[in-house]
């Protein structure tokens, strides 16, 4: 048997498919006159192999957290908002321009030249900045949380309606969903609309 | 909104004053961030607090940052650099937050209902145990190999999110699974390969 010259970060890279074709050949080989570093890549193989069944057992509760926009704009609203740097905004500009070319490529980009010598000859500045990203300039703080709020609703709301038609629900449990988007609904057009469902299934109840 | 238009021109309708822009960046990363935390820290609570602080930031940065690399590794960025303070700071032992019910549960939806039940709770203990190995590691050791193997990201991507040479990143990678293979080779001595 020939002696092994190949290191076991060779093995690794090549279990881990970071080797290119070329060195894939060579280590293959290799590896079909080599007990050694067929063990090592067989060892590795089956390292990641129990770690990635362990991790995969993670996988099923892997879910988007709930109401993360409502957290973050709740949060977003108690701190002042960032202003751009003058670097950024020319960075931006430079940015906007690039990907406007590439969307709309010649015809943009004819009109977007003589868009900037106009403004450039008739007010003097090409530059001007992009708006700063004020909560209270786009909408409100309270505006963000209440149309959040509205969304929860509605994804309750079609909660509900799932539950009740694809997987049956009791027309209890039902009715016990319906009430709770009721209370979470105070004050919107939702409460009537999880009224007026109640008043359906405790007809069919 | 249209899922052609990618994360670069959603950054930009962002800084001209969009916030629908950047709910939709949140909707294409939240799960695949919130993830990789969860993996990185082992605790549903803490995983969520930290997400939020990775849009959070990533919210406050966005009007100035400067596409250098691709948004994801951004946020991969923020998450990263937030797990490692996170282990920093707690130097403490992950909580497990997983049901044991729940873990049993999928299993036998997964599995043979008719498989015995002491046998799977053989294989929770074992995966467990596999996961613990996995928090041995270095916290860069953890992040190379979460972003690698779990995260698809390339070894380039893994350099730029966590602002290494690529070659550091291999090391990293190395090393990790030869620590790996330390700490669960009594796993298998018992068992054939
Ligand atoms: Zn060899």
């Amino acid at each position: 048997m020939p002696k092994c010259n190949k290191s076991e970060a060779q093995a690794i890279d090549y279990v881990y498919g970071e080797l290119d074709a070329s060195q894939v050949v060579d280590f293959e080989h290799h590896l079909s006159t080599c007990d050694n570093c067929t063990r090592n890549v067989n060892a590795y193989k089956h390292v990641l192999h129990l770690v990635d069944e362990a991790e995969a057992e993670l996988t099923p509760h892997i879910i988007a957290p709930r109401n993360l926009e409502a957290k973050l704009y709740r949060r977003l609203a108690e701190v002042p908002p960032v202003k751009p740097t003058l670097h950024s905004r020319l960075s931006d500009f430079a940015t906007g321009l690039l990907l406007t070319l590439r969307e709309q490529k010649v015809v943009s980009f004819c009109l977007f030249i003589f868009a900037v010598i106009s403004i450039a000859f008739f007010v003097g500045n090409p530059f001007r900045p992009a708006p700063t990203i004020d909560m209270s300039q786009i909408d409100s703080a309270d505006a963000r949380i209440e149309q959040y709020r509205h969304q929860d609703i509605q994804r309750s709301m079609e909660d509900v309606l799932r539950n009740k038609h694809l997987r049956n629900s009791d027309g209890w449990d039902t009715v016990s969903q319906l009430n709770r988007v009721k209370d979470q609904a105070q004050g919107t057009n939702w409460a009537n609309i999880a009224k007026k469902h109640l008043k359906n299934v405790h007809s069919e109840l | 909104m249209d899922k052609l238009i990618d994360d670069e021109m959603l950054v930009t309708q962002f800084k001209s004053g969009s916030q629908k822009a950047f709910d939709e960046l949140m909707k294409r990363y939240e799960r695949k961030i919130f993830g990789y935390l969860l993996r990185s820290v082992r605790n549903y609570e803490d995983a969520e607090e930290l997400t939020l602080e990775v849009f959070f930031k990533a919210y406050r940065a966005l009007a100035s940052w400067q596409p250098k690399a691709k948004f994801s590794t951004w946020l991969y960025t923020i998450a990263s650099n937030l797990a490692i303070d996170y282990h920093r700071s707690k130097a403490r032992k992950p909580v497990y937050m997983l049901e044991d019910e729940d873990v049993i549960e999928a299993r036998v939806v997964a599995t043979d209902i008719s498989s015995n039940p002491e046998k799977q709770l053989e294989e929770k203990e074992r995966g467990r145990i596999i996961r613990e190995a996995v928090d041995e590691l270095s916290s860069k050791q953890k992040a190379v190999f979460m972003l690698t193997r779990y995260e698809g990201l390339q070894i380039k991507e893994v350099a730029e999110t966590l602002g290494m040479a690529e070659g550091t990143v291999k090391i990293h990678l190395h090393r990790a699974t030869k620590k790996l293979q330390t700490l669960l080779r009594p796993l298998w001595e018992n068992n054939e390969i």
